[in-house]
């Protein structure tokens, strides 16, 4: 299954779950990463870390270790 | 109208999530007319004021961080959180005014159905809705008002339009008070069978299908942008109804752009580090004059005796050391004001997030670690904003090792000592070295305590960088300002008395027991016996004792106990090294020329133990080493002690940085020696 962590620049994807093993799982709930939302990956940092996506109209910069734990569909 | 004078003023709370307007409603309130306040116990920081009188409201008004949700992730936002439930001093609020903006009431509405649902008395200030307008949309106050089951008050920020109405909402809370039970609310964060944020969020969703309206059809709207908002909004239809900001992502396709990014990163803060310098130079050299004039007229207007040179070198200088680094404060929080203000600082922090991560910190320790550069005080307290506790430490860990401004005039002296006079240039390389041989330092020494960090600081592990990346705007000047007011106030009422005291401290350890030296005054000017007086007072001064007690120890080093005695009295701010080495060697002229005259008097000094001269190549570049590493300020290590919440810190700080200093200083002393340089 492939996760946040692996979208292409500008392409979206569908949320289907959030991996609540992670630490920060509950922040990237609380930041509006939930199931059946859509996700555009809109920039990558020089370092290809971390990444700014695009939810619910609002821009968040998410390390790509954090991003990996929300899954798409 | 209430009768009863003893009634308790009411509390109201100002909570929202970052981004969400909450400040600019905040002064909009208060008049900017507010004051900070510590919690207990913490180093969490508020605001709180009375309600401007215009809006005939008594209520003590507190603001707050900014939170995403209930659910505290970082030991300040839980305390944060937990003052909702219950301040220790101010008890419930009364009335929750719940900050959201128009364009993310996808996310933003988290917060306000979390706080409804434990029972707070909450009203949505709905903000940026002037934004929304311009993509063609409009929430429904009162619709959302009843979906949400509490009142909905759209107010615009710049323009003020809505604040009447907030204020008829909130004067109608504070009549039915009595309605409203606050006993019902109670602090349970981990309820197992609570509604979880997906349940919200679910909720959410099914909300926001009911709350949008068509603009009013009497707007003047042109048909060409009309156009452009229709293709927006079915291009929403796919994405849940909101889309970012088009003009943002067009700038952030070049600030964020995997190559130019950086470079723009890069220089955007060369810009602002420069500035903090080359801008506050006038400034600073001008409150430098006017307090030594101050002294100078002191002195010669009063009879000479202890307690003229309490008032004159005591008080007087010691208001100037602290005095004289405002101008720099001033400039950095107005420029990283405008910077945050803009919507760019927040890019910043990503792009640098990953080198950062590397040696144990965040993107986050960036902006505090920038403002290293100017004064360790700002930059230290500014640290509070990195959410991790672990990276948090390691930042104000390092930060001491930032070379601040104060250290300047040290290097300056030395470097005109080092080179010849025909080539000043070269000055400016040897600076820029020395700043970047202190970032690599300081990089590497961050990497090193990272690996040892357990050992000192026992904190949670788990390291986390999501981080909005706001809308562009222009920053809004007038809130930039009224920032960087009171954060230099702050600056000046937390480092200003400790500074103060050790210079007094200084003063009597530099003054006494000699304190009025007889000294030949014929055919010498005012300035000259003062000049002759001063130094002899300082030779036979308890500092000196301390000096030539620590003499051992500065030897290895190629150094004798009058420069020892500079660097005690540099412990109360290390610009007075320079003005204490001029002491220690009897330089007597006062004019434009002192810094030439102890050039001479320092490039004739001789270790009077073993005849061998005292300021070599070797060891003024040794004392550039010494300062790069030591620390020496001891407003410093007390603003760590209050922002770590213990000693341990500050005590490992001085320790570890001052031995190292020392041990660095050695090996470049007695390395230079080695290769032949002496």
């Amino acid at each position: 299954m492939r996760t946040v962590a692996e979208l292409n620049l500008g392409e979206k994807g569908i949320i289907s779950e959030i991996d609540f093993s992670h630490p920060s799982s509950k922040r990237i709930i609380e930041h509006g990463f939930t199931p059946g939302q859509i996700i555009e990956l809109i920039n990558k940092s020089t370092f290809n870390d971390p990444i700014a996506v695009s939810i619910r109209g609002t821009l968040i910069a998410i390390r790509k270790s954090e991003a990996g734990c929300i899954k798409l569909k | 109208m209430k009768t009863n004078v003893d009634v308790q003023i009411p509390l109201i709370t100002l909570v929202g999530p970052p981004n969400s307007g909450k400040t600019t409603l905040f002064n909009t309130l208060s008049g900017k007319n507010y004051k900070t306040v510590n919690y207990p116990g913490s180093t969490v920081e508020y605001y709180t004021s009375r309600i401007l009188a215009k809006y005939n409201i008594n209520a003590e008004l507190l603001d707050s961080p900014g939170i995403v949700s209930l659910i505290p992730e970082s030991p300040d936002e839980k305390i944060a959180v937990d003052s909702l439930y219950s301040h220790p001093k101010l008890g419930v609020p009364d009335v929750l005014l719940v900050t959201v903006d128009a364009c993310q009431l996808a996310r933003h509405l988290l917060l306000p159905k979390q706080l409804i649902y434990k029972g707070f008395n909450v009203i949505v200030v709905l903000t940026m809705t002037d934004i929304l307008a311009k993509r063609g949309k409009k929430v429904s106050e009162s619709k959302l008002s009843r979906e949400l089951n509490c009142e909905v008050v759209s107010v615009n920020g710049r323009s003020k339009k809505g604040i009447e109405n907030l204020i008829q909402k909130v004067n109608l809370k504070l009549e039915r008070l009595n309605e409203f039970d606050k006993g019902k609310i109670t602090l349970n964060h981990s309820v197992k069978n609570d509604k979880t944020s997906i349940d919200f969020f679910n909720e959410i969703e099914e909300i926001l299908k009911k709350i949008y309206e068509p603009l009013n059809p009497d707007d003047k709207i042109d048909l060409a942008s009309a156009n452009k908002e229709l293709v927006v909004l079915q291009e929403e239809i796919s994405n849940n109804g909101f889309s970012p900001d088009e003009l943002t992502l067009k700038i952030d396709r070049v600030l964020l752009h995997r190559f130019w990014g950086f470079v723009i990163f890069l220089l955007v803060m060369g810009i602002t580090f420069t500035s903090i310098f080359w801008l506050a130079q006038p400034l600073m050299n001008l409150i430098d004059e006017l307090f030594t004039d101050l002294n100078t007229l002191v002195v010669q207007n009063f009879n000479p005796g202890w307690f003229t040179y309490l008032i004159s070198d005591g008080i007087i200088s010691g208001t100037g050391s602290v005095l004289v680094f405002v101008p720099q404060i001033l400039i950095l929080f107005l420029v990283l004001g405008l910077l945050e203000d803009s919507g760019y600082l927040a890019r910043g922090a990503m792009l640098i997030d990953k080198p950062l991560s590397k040696i144990g910190l965040n993107g986050r320790s960036f902006v505090p670690m920038i403002s290293g550069y100017a004064c360790a005080i700002p930059a230290i307290i500014a640290a509070r904003t990195i959410p991790n506790k672990k990276e948090r430490l390691l930042t104000i860990f390092i930060i001491p090792l930032m070379s601040c401004s104060a250290r300047l005039p040290v290097y300056a002296l030395l470097i005109a000592y080092l080179i010849p006079k025909d080539k000043s240039w070269l000055g400016g390389i040897i600076l820029g070295g020395i700043y970047l041989f202190s970032i690599l330092t300081s990089v590497v020494v961050a990497f090193i305590i990272n690996k040892f960090r357990k050992k000192i600081f026992t904190a949670e592990e788990s390291s986390s960088f999501i981080l909005e990346l706001p809308t562009y705007k222009l920053p809004k000047f007038s809130s930039v300002l009224s920032h960087t007011y009171n954060s230099s106030k702050q600056y000046i009422y937390r480092a200003g008395p400790i500074i103060l005291v050790f210079s007094l401290v200084l003063w009597f350890l530099t003054y006494f027991p000699h304190i009025n030296p007889q000294v030949e005054t014929n055919g010498i000017t005012f300035e000259q016996k003062q000049n002759i007086e001063r130094s002899e007072r300082l030779e036979k001064s308890y500092a000196a004792d301390l000096g030539k007690f620590i003499e051992p120890i500065m030897l290895p080093i190629g150094m004798d106990w009058r420069i020892g005695v500079s660097l005690i009295s540099a412990f109360a701010a290390r610009e007075v090294f320079v003005s204490s080495l001029a002491l220690t060697f009897k330089v007597t002229t006062d004019d434009d020329q002192s810094q030439n005259t102890l050039l001479t008097s320092l490039r004739e000094a001789k270790i009077q133990a073993t005849g061998q001269k005292l300021f070599t190549t070797a060891t003024s570049a040794g004392l550039i080493v010494f300062f790069i590493f030591a620390l020496q300020c001891l407003s410093t290590v007390a603003v760590s002690r209050k922002e770590t919440g213990g000693w341990k810190i500050p005590i490992l700080q001085v320790l570890i940085f001052t031995s190292l200093a020392y041990v660095m200083t050695f090996i470049t002393v007695n390395g230079l020696r080695f290769i032949g340089i002496q």
